[in-house]
């Protein structure tokens, strides 16, 4: 069997094609709703429950997931569903009790960093400001180019060009309705992108599970280890403890704070209907960590299953394990729903950037440049440097995709540089809501130390044999314990004389 | 502990309750796009 080999034919060209062009024309139509800055960043705080969950959704289920998603489950087999049971305690616990979001989108802020001016002054804003825009873009760095190995594998391009340009098409296209509609544009898609994808989800992995066999699906193949296929504590499943450990944290301060997941709760029309999202979303989540996951499970049975696809993945030219979901949808799919499945993740792959480019440019706008310039911008001139932010970024996104190659898997990759902005942002805002004795330099202690994490994705995690305190998950678990422990210490040795002017007002 | 087992409940209480809840979603979601436009051409404090 050709390693490349697809169901994709003329028709689902057809549907992918007609399916993306309808984001930019809502893009175009909804432009006339945007008047203010805030119906541009937060819709206008106008979203409601089920439109909320949607577009929640929406943003954080998008290829990018979905890649790095079936990658756990293609190298891990079904021990990588851990991950996706922390998370869902994590976000329902975070609904249940309003930790953190209840109270943000009381305070209507939209951004963090605003919630940092307001409780530890101008200041702690611009650095916690520079450090999420750092972290958040390092972090999306990888998007391109997942989302164009997806869309090579799954339409069978294999020229060594195909990167480039599935890259250089896919980020035009955002580029172009995110900078038009903002948030109206976003939601509206989101919703639309919801609906094709869950669906498309739903289906495909029914096609996978009868291609492999539910009972085949459940014995772990010969190639690998049986016990570290189902438990992701044992030795050799390539987790163990500390990062479940590290999980659990960066699950949790990620679902309460990750700025475009945040940004919904943000946008929603009350405390409490930011509360539900989360509870109702939960399950979301789930679904968007075990969805891909079965898929990249079926996919490596099918792959240690064929022995042209098996040595297409060993060996010092093999190819990249992310190529190993959509290779395996390309060939178990139907033309036709191949193209759906397609334009659905492509979609996906709109809805997340959008999102994305939105949050953090709004963040370099918000809370950087406005507090530098002493808040003296126009609503118009914010919307102006929003807008190039995006661009700006789209085209850092283009280059670092084609030249950075992640040591670690995909996931990895982004726990890592997630943990760069989470480790001081969650240690800060849990300080600043929930601790009176939090001060400005125990606050700038804890954002300054979320940049160890940066020593995550450098060449020494790369390896078999990495000691384990040169390992990805060690550093995350160790910078989010050192932002914390800055913290308190900070807190305790240097309390604040004065409130914060923000604050008296 | 029974992996095997726990994988297959999280697997189907997975495809189960996502299916549900994409069907709630979509019929409730609809209903809040037409509020939202509403709210956005009409904001309260103009009204």
């Amino acid at each position: 069997m050709d390693v490349f080999a697809t169901n994709f034919q003329t028709i689902d060209w057809v549907i992918v094609c007609v399916y993306i062009c309808i984001p930019v024309v809502i893009g175009i139509i909804v432009k006339k709703y945007i008047r203010q800055l805030s119906d541009f960043i937060v819709a206008g705080r106008s979203l409601r429950l089920f439109i909320a969950i949607a577009t929640l959704t929406g943003t954080e289920l998008g290829l990018v997931t979905v890649m790095y998603n079936s990658e756990l489950g293609f190298l891990h087999g079904l021990s990588a569903f851990h991950v996706g049971i922390i998370e869902v305690f994590c976000i329902l616990t975070i609904g249940l009790t309003g930790f953190i979001v209840y109270k943000l989108r009381e305070l209507r802020v939209m951004t963090i960093p605003e919630f940092y001016q307001l409780r530890f002054g101008r200041n702690v804003r611009i650095v916690g400001g520079i450090i999420l825009a750092l972290g958040g873009i390092l972090n999306m760095g990888l998007f391109l180019q997942a989302g164009a190995r997806f869309m090579m594998g799954i339409t069978g391009y294999s020229n060594p060009a195909g990167l480039k340009i599935f890259m250089s098409v896919m980020l035009i296209m955002v580029l172009v309705y995110t900078v038009m509609g903002g948030m109206v544009s976003v939601v509206l898609n989101d919703f639309m992108q919801f609906v094709v994808l869950s669906i498309g989800m739903i289906i495909g992995s029914f096609f996978a599970i009868s291609k492999i066999g539910w009972a085949n699906l459940f014995q772990a193949p010969p190639t690998v280890d049986s016990a570290s296929w189902f438990n992701p504590v044992s030795e050799g499943s390539g987790f163990g403890s500390i990062y479940v450990i590290f999980m659990v944290i960066l699950t949790f301060s990620a679902g309460a704070l990750w700025q475009s997941g945040t940004l919904r709760a943000l946008s929603a029309k009350t405390p409490k209907v930011a509360k539900q999202l989360y509870a109702w979303s939960s399950v979301s989540y789930l679904a968007r960590r075990i969805i891909p996951m079965l898929w990249g499970v079926c996919a490596f049975i099918f792959v240690s299953q064929t022995p042209r696809l098996l040595e297409a993945f060993q060996g010092p030219e093999a190819l990249n394990s992310q190529f190993g979901m959509p290779l395996f949808m390309a060939k178990v799919l139907p033309s036709g729903f191949l193209g759906l499945i397609a334009a659905g993740m492509f979609a996906a792959f709109m809805s997340t950037h959008d999102s994305y480019l939105l949050s953090w440019s709004s963040v370099i706008t918000q809370d950087i440049v406005a507090p530098l310039k002493k808040d003296r911008l126009s609503d118009r001139a914010r919307l102006l440097i929003t807008r190039i932010c995006i661009v700006a970024i789209g085209v850092f996104l283009l280059i670092w995709g084609l030249w950075f190659e992640a040591p670690v898997s995909l996931w990895n990759y982004m726990a890592v540089t997630g943990t760069i902005y989470l480790a001081g942002a969650f240690t800060v805002v849990t300080a600043g809501l929930y601790w009176k004795k939090a001060s400005r330099v125990g606050a700038k202690i804890a954002l300054y130390a979320g940049l160890l994490a940066i020593l995550g994705i450098g060449p020494w995690t790369r390896g078999e044999n990495v000691p384990f305190y040169l390992s990805d998950k060690f550093i995350g678990v160790m910078t989010f314990l050192i932002a914390f422990l800055g913290m308190i210490l900070g807190s305790l040795l240097f309390p604040d004389k004065t409130e914060p002017e923000e604050a008296k007002e | 502990m029974n992996w095997e087992l726990l994988w297959k409940a999280v697997l189907i209480f997975t495809l189960a309750g996502y299916s549900l809840l994409v069907i709630i979603v979509i019929f409730g979601g609809i209903g809040n796009i037409v509020d939202m436009l509403h709210d956005l051409l009409n904001p309260p404090d103009q009204e």
